[in-house]
């Protein structure tokens, strides 16, 4: 039989791979419009995005859960489909996620594209480059460091996620049993040392994403640097 | 190539309003102080701005139509843009900018190493944007530019964070540019010396309004009648702005010579100082047959008699055609050989040797007040 904590780190890695592709196909053109926008509503968007970064995880997985539920239309929506609850699945906890993280993801990009403005794309206009021929040329390579930087912290934040999932999730090993929780469930029966291993591995994992995004971040840096030598 | 415009955009605190057909042969100058609209308008044409009531059409092919909501998109338009502030790539080094331009135009008949040799940028391929100097820049961005083989190019400013020497070299390209590709180019300036030296036609935007359009020279001399009606930052020097053809550029005398020829009488000679080495060697690489010129109004002077004894070496003999009086300032315009001379002297001046309309007087200018930009 498979260890129940590698079935929780294996559980924990896939969701957040899932919900970072998730949140870089939806964040990056919600914070194009965001960056583009300049409707008054703009600040209201702006709010909800940014919504779970104050909010208590607890209340955000309440209103989920009971979302989620059959009896209600999202829920009832999935069960049609799919043929499956989705309270208490794996989809939940990704959804959930996904919705958590979003402003790790939405605010540095929404924050590049502001900083890069028009001018580029107008330049790349003028030279006959088309919408998606001036966002894969012009902007993806220019913000490319603002995109790593939004999927390691979405990713990052995810895999750190407890409160929501606990209340969507609940701890369905190999389902919705993740990492935190693993962690929570050790320390609740008292076995601190398989707690401390799991509590290291955390620790020690969110040290090394952070650390690579502020390494990949660094160049940048240095080209400004040079700009300034040449002046 | 006609461009036909008649368009109105709104602009805090006027409205850019353009009724206006141009030719578009060689280089078109578009004049105006900053606030004018000429930027705005380079932009209308350009496609980048969208707000915009009317019609703008390119030999018969609709830019902008509002009333049945054409809009080609500026990615569309065959039209290139030289930006003031460049506008390089920064992810990419000279040569990858130059490819994107080169790989996104459609029917390539330039060369692309033909445009590397023709903007003489073959030495900095593979610097990065960031390496280059602001001249080098703008070179670079011309070079993009041409690359789309637009059917129009447009110049925003596109001297005007640049030094002198560079200002230079960049006016000479532009010529060389237009001369071996036969491209139309609008050309916005907010520099008349600059207008004055590489523009055929000219035209003169004020608060949003076309005041004027026409031969380079000629719109110059209008402009010296508006000058004191507009307000004290709109400021131009009034002068007289020539094409003359060239005698010689070095007479070994340390002065070069160019006629003012007309059909009527025996050409005069002006005399300017002579061209260092370099230049005559462009100009007799290009095979320049003129020159292009100007004299400030405040370089001129007039005297009753011909003043032979005078190291001034300029003195023509011309006949007063007007005499505007404002204020302190009089600016009279004098003929010799069917040539305009703008003067401006005081009213104390005016009024001791009593010129008026009709008179032959002598103008007298040093050859160091002929200026020339190019050289």
């Amino acid at each position: 039989m498979i260890n129940p904590d590698l079935l929780a780190l294996y559980t924990t890695l896939k969701m957040a791979a899932l919900t970072t592709v998730i949140l870089l196909l939806i964040g990056t053109p919600l914070a194009w419009f965001l960056a583009k926008m300049q409707s008054r509503f703009k600040v209201i968007i702006e709010a909800i995005v940014a919504l779970p970064l104050v909010l208590p995880p607890t209340v955000l997985g309440f209103y989920l859960l009971i979302a989620f539920s059959p009896q209600y239309l999202p829920g009832e929506l999935w069960q049609q489909a799919t043929g499956q609850q989705l309270a208490f699945s794996f989809s939940a906890i990704v959804i959930g996620s996904v919705l958590y993280s979003m402003p790790f993801v939405v605010q540095p990009l929404q924050k590049a594209f502001e900083q890069l403005g028009e001018p580029l794309l107008e330049a790349g206009a003028m030279l006959g480059a088309g919408p998606m021929d001036r966002f894969f040329n012009i902007v993806l390579p220019i913000t490319k460091a603002s995109f790593i930087t939004a999927a390691s912290l979405g990713f990052a934040h995810t895999v750190g996620e407890f409160g929501v999932i606990l209340m969507i999730g609940g701890n369905i090993p190999g389902e919705t049993r993740v990492l935190s929780i693993a962690l929570f469930d050790h320390v609740e029966s008292f076995d601190y040392a398989k707690a401390h291993i799991l509590a290291i591995s955390l620790l020690a994992g969110s040290m090394v994403l952070l650390s690579a995004i502020y390494l990949l971040n660094r160049p940048s840096k240095k080209i400004v640097q040079r700009g300034r030598n040449d002046s | 190539m006609t461009l036909n415009l008649n368009f109105k955009i709104n602009l805090n605190p006027f409205n850019l309003s353009i009724k206006h057909e141009l030719s578009l042969q060689g280089i078109t100058g578009i004049f105006g102080h900053s606030g004018s609209g000429k930027s705005t308008l380079l932009r209308a044409i350009a496609g980048l701005e969208r707000n915009i009531n009317g019609s703008i059409i390119l030999d018969d092919i609709f830019l902008i139509d509002s009333n049945d909501n054409t809009f080609v998109k500026a990615e569309q338009r065959h039209i290139g843009l030289v930006f003031q502030d460049t506008r390089l790539f920064p992810h990419l080094n000279v040569l990858d900018n130059l490819k994107f331009a080169a790989k996104r135009c459609q029917n390539r008949r330039l060369d692309f190493n033909e445009v590397i040799n023709l903007t003489e940028l073959g030495s900095l391929l593979h610097k990065h944007v960031d390496e280059l100097s602001g001249g080098q820049k703008q070179r670079v961005s011309l070079a993009r530019a041409i690359l789309t083989e637009p059917k129009l190019l447009l110049l925003d400013e596109p001297l005007s964070a640049l030094d002198r020497q560079a200002k230079i070299n960049l006016l000479r390209l532009m010529l060389k540019v237009q001369r071996e590709l036969q491209l139309p180019m609008l050309y916005v300036s907010h520099s008349l010396d600059e207008l004055q030296q590489v523009c055929d036609k000219l035209l003169v935007l004020s608060k949003g309004k076309v005041i004027g359009y026409g031969g380079i020279h000629h719109m110059i001399h209008q402009l010296n009648y508006s000058q004191n009606e507009t307000s004290a930052d709109d400021f131009i020097h009034q002068q007289t702005s020539l094409s003359l053809p060239i005698k010689t550029l070095n007479n070994g005398h340390g002065l070069a010579v160019l006629s003012l020829s007309s059909s009527l009488s025996e050409c005069v000679d002006i005399y300017l100082p002579a061209l260092g080495e370099k230049s005559v060697q462009i100009s007799e690489k290009t095979n320049e047959q003129t020159l292009r010129c100007f004299i400030l109004a405040s370089d001129i002077s007039i005297s009753l008699s011909e003043p032979l004894n005078s190291s001034i070496v300029n003195h023509l003999s011309a006949e007063i055609s007007s005499v505007n009086i404002k204020g302190n300032n009089v600016l009279i315009t004098a003929k010799c050989n069917e040539q305009e001379f703008f003067v401006n002297i005081s009213i104390f001046s005016q009024q001791k040797l009593a010129l008026r309309v009709g008179q032959s007087v002598y103008l007298q200018f040093k050859a160091g007040a002929v200026r020339t930009y190019l050289y």
